[in-house]
């Protein structure tokens, strides 16, 4: 009787195991080629993490638009807190094969997630995009761009005014009147910051730390680059240069009494009451700034300028985002294709853009720019834009093994004893065994 | 009586069988893939997974300074945790007494562990924020600003910041435990020493706590798992920054998983946080053994 009792738990174990052995196994649906039936009957399912895009699903009525085309078919819309948390549930799913029909991904993930999405090439979406080729993987266009985005840094007018200070248009300069509304501003109220960061949740530093080393050349695929070096940190390189001189830009104080103390939330939202003369940040952050509805006229941008001198060309790193692609778990792949095809379409996009802060990313839809995003333009010159690459599959092995982990990096240089020359080197070292291995 | 063994058994064997079948789909089997997992290589997304055999292991004892680091300061939660024992003891003893208004007193000390972690932590961290930021306002109303500290980024402090809301967090659990331990003691036993002439302190030593041994070992248990593994305080107040300076063990597992994509890395690192719990529990228990054996 025992020994039965034991055969039958091992035999229980072994089968459990086997049977999520055989789970792990991705489905790989074909995709069935031919005309959709417009009264097939399914429900699609996608997630975001922009709530302001969820709202605009809901006020603009998604769902509605697309069952004038396919009355049948239900959208099932998942809004996640942020980013990170969409990501960490996209590989749980992932690994499960249990990912929705459409994925979004960022420049950044696309490398990561390139084996579970479709080529979108010969779409009419795709080839109407102005971003979508850039961020094709082995010349397969795996995710479309809904949005364009770059970094400004929002910055109030009468403060500047107040300061004596212009807007700045070389690095220097912009190191010299952060420092200059610092000590005019912050004489008098010791928490007053030139610039809001809110360094405590590390991604708000990603304007200068992850754009700066591609900003110094305009050399979009800087990261994919790095990973044909052993030794990318060494002296004299764009990424040496310009962390060197993000650490002695936040020694300077000019980030207020203690940045690592703070989250973005309560930074940004500290620039929104006027705490802050400046704060760096996506057009998501004027939308923030609407949102409360607090009055933008004497509110302004400007590009961050990684250049040295004005005569030089001031590089502005643009980037797709929200790149929206099929998974090859869906059921439905030419019904997912039809949405694809729906969403850039003129029956949804010019709307639904025309109510977001980013810019389009269709050559068939034009959009007016925002009179604060409209200032950049006035007050920064010579400015030549770049599409900027988050890294493809080679430079995202070589961060694992390396835990090269930039924001962070870009934290710690607020700390009194980091030294960014230990840094380097350790990280050079780490590159090239990495790289040898 | 062989029918009643019979039934008796059919009984025993109907009414385990769900929770066996659940503990093996939600326990054993998660931890044999975990295991699994720990000797691959794996990003997490990808279907190619690599066999690296006891690499992860490796790289972990020898190529994971950070992580360490993190271990070291699970040790601190542990150390002030262990430290915070016998206060909670005499806090439950205390409200154990018939002491006016103990009722209330329980209720808002019982109350930190009932909110969300989540919660509290986001509430601590504007709490000690270093604008506008509640308790350095305490300590300017109470001409104490010379001891303003940068208490969420300093590296020398902020363990010592997220430990005191820890410690907020769990006493409260703690003292409770205790509570309920206190109350099991017969009261014919406790009468029938204080007639004897024994004061509190010999009827804690003699009879209370020997009594509530079960109560005092979950307890010691729970700090040793609940410090080993404490994860939402850090990762909502400080994201275990700045650096790795305020990190724990779960949430650089966490980081390894998610941020790195280094799945099997990071089940390497769960066995380990695994078999460090269930060591130093064991060690615990064999401690009193060892001392009676002398």
């Amino acid at each position: 009787m025992r020994k039965s009792n034991i055969y039958l738990g091992i035999f229980s174990l072994v089968f459990l195991f086997l049977s999520g052995c055989a789970g792990n196994e991705t489905k790989n649906e074909t995709k069935n080629e031919g005309e959709l039936d417009s009264n097939i009957k399914a429900t699609l399912t996608f997630g975001t993490w922009d709530a302001d895009s969820m709202k605009l699903y809901e006020e603009l009525d998604i769902e509605g638009r697309f069952q004038e085309l396919y009355p049948n078919v239900s959208l099932e819309i998942e809004e996640m807190k942020d980013d990170t948390e969409y990501f960490n549930a996209m590989k749980i799913r992932a690994s499960a094969g249990e990912l929705p029909d459409i994925m979004f991904n960022e420049t950044v993930t696309l490398a990561n997630f390139a084996e579970y999405l479709y080529d979108l090439s010969d779409t009419e979406a795709a080839k109407n995009n102005i971003l979508a080729d850039g961020y094709s993987v082995d010349g397969e266009v795996l995710g479309i761009p809904e949005k364009r985005q770059e970094e400004y840094v929002f910055f109030w007018r009468d403060q500047f005014e107040e300061a004596g200070v212009d807007v700045p248009q070389t690095w220097n300069e912009f190191v010299e009147i952060s420092k200059k509304l610092q000590e005019y501003y912050g004489a008098d109220n010791k928490d007053y910051m030139a610039i809001a960061l809110g360094a405590k949740d590390e991604w708000p530093i990603y304007p200068l730390i992850e754009n700066m080393p591609s900003g110094i050349s305009g050399n979009g695929q800087y990261w994919n680059d790095m990973a044909k070096q052993d030794t990318p940190f060494e002296e004299g390189t764009d990424i040496n240069i310009a962390y060197h001189k993000i650490n002695d830009f936040f020694k300077t104080g000019v980030f207020g009494k203690d940045p690592l103390g703070m989250g973005y939330d309560q930074a940004f939202s500290i620039f929104m009451q006027k705490g802050a003369a400046m704060a760096m940040d996506s057009p998501i952050g004027l939308t923030a700034i609407k949102s409360e509805g607090i009055d933008t006229s004497n509110l302004e941008s400007f590009y961050i300028p990684f250049r040295e001198s004005e005569d030089d060309s001031l590089y502005l790193p643009v980037r797709g985002d929200f790149l929206m692609g099929i998974t090859k778990n869906t059921e439905n792949y030419e019904l997912a294709k039809e949405f694809v095809e729906f969403y850039f379409s003129d029956a949804w996009y010019p709307d639904y853009i025309s109510k977001l802060a980013s810019a389009s990313t269709m050559e068939t839809v034009d959009k007016e720019l925002d009179p604060v995003f409209e200032s950049a333009e006035r007050n920064s010159s010579n400015v030549v834009v770049y599409t900027y690459n988050g890294g493809d599959a080679e430079f995202q092995k070589l961060v694992t093994e390396t835990r090269f982990d930039y924001k962070k990096l870009g934290a710690q240089m607020f700390e009194p004893d980091f030294n960014i020359e230990d840094v380097f080197t350790k990280l050079n070292k780490d590159w090239k065994k990495a790289r040898q291995e | 009586m062989k029918m009643i063994e019979k039934k008796q058994k059919r009984f025993l064997v109907v009414s385990l069988l769900i929770p066996v079948i659940l503990l093996l789909i939600f326990v054993v089997y998660p931890a044999i893939n975990l295991i699994q997992t720990s000797f691959l290589e794996w990003d997490g997304i990808s279907q190619v997974k690599e066999y690296v055999g006891i690499q992860n292991y490796i790289n972990m004892f020898t190529n994971s300074p950070n992580l360490w680091l993190s271990l070291r300061n699970n040790g601190l939660y542990l150390v002030f945790h262990m430290i915070m024992i016998p206060i909670e003891l005499s806090i439950a003893v205390m409200l154990n007494s018939k002491m006016k208004g103990r009722g209330i007193v329980k209720s808002i000390i019982f109350l930190p562990f009932v909110i969300s972690g989540v919660g509290i932590s986001y509430a601590f961290a504007y709490f000690f924020s270093p604008v506008n930021g509640a308790f350095n306002e305490i300590l300017n109303v109470c001409n104490l600003d010379t001891f303003i500290r940068n208490w969420l980024s300093d590296p020398k402090i902020v363990n010592f910041t997220l430990i005191f809301v820890s410690i907020w967090r769990f006493s409260g659990y703690h003292v409770i435990l205790f509570i309920s331990g206190l109350k099991s003691v017969s009261p014919e036993l406790l009468e029938a020493a204080e007639i004897d002439g024994a004061n509190s302190l010999q009827r804690l030593r003699a009879i209370q706590l020997p009594s509530m041994a079960l109560v005092m070992d979950f307890v010691l248990f729970d700090c040793i798992r609940g410090t080993l593994q404490h994860f939402e305080i850090p990762f909502v107040m400080t994201q275990g920054g700045p650096g790795y300076a305020s990190s724990t063990f779960t949430l650089y597992t966490i980081d390894t998983a998610f941020k790195f994509n280094d799945f099997g890395m990071a089940s390497t690192m769960a066995v380990a946080i695994m078999i460090m719990v269930m060591m130093i529990y064991l060690i615990k228990n064999m401690i009193p053994k060892l001392l009676k054996k002398r």
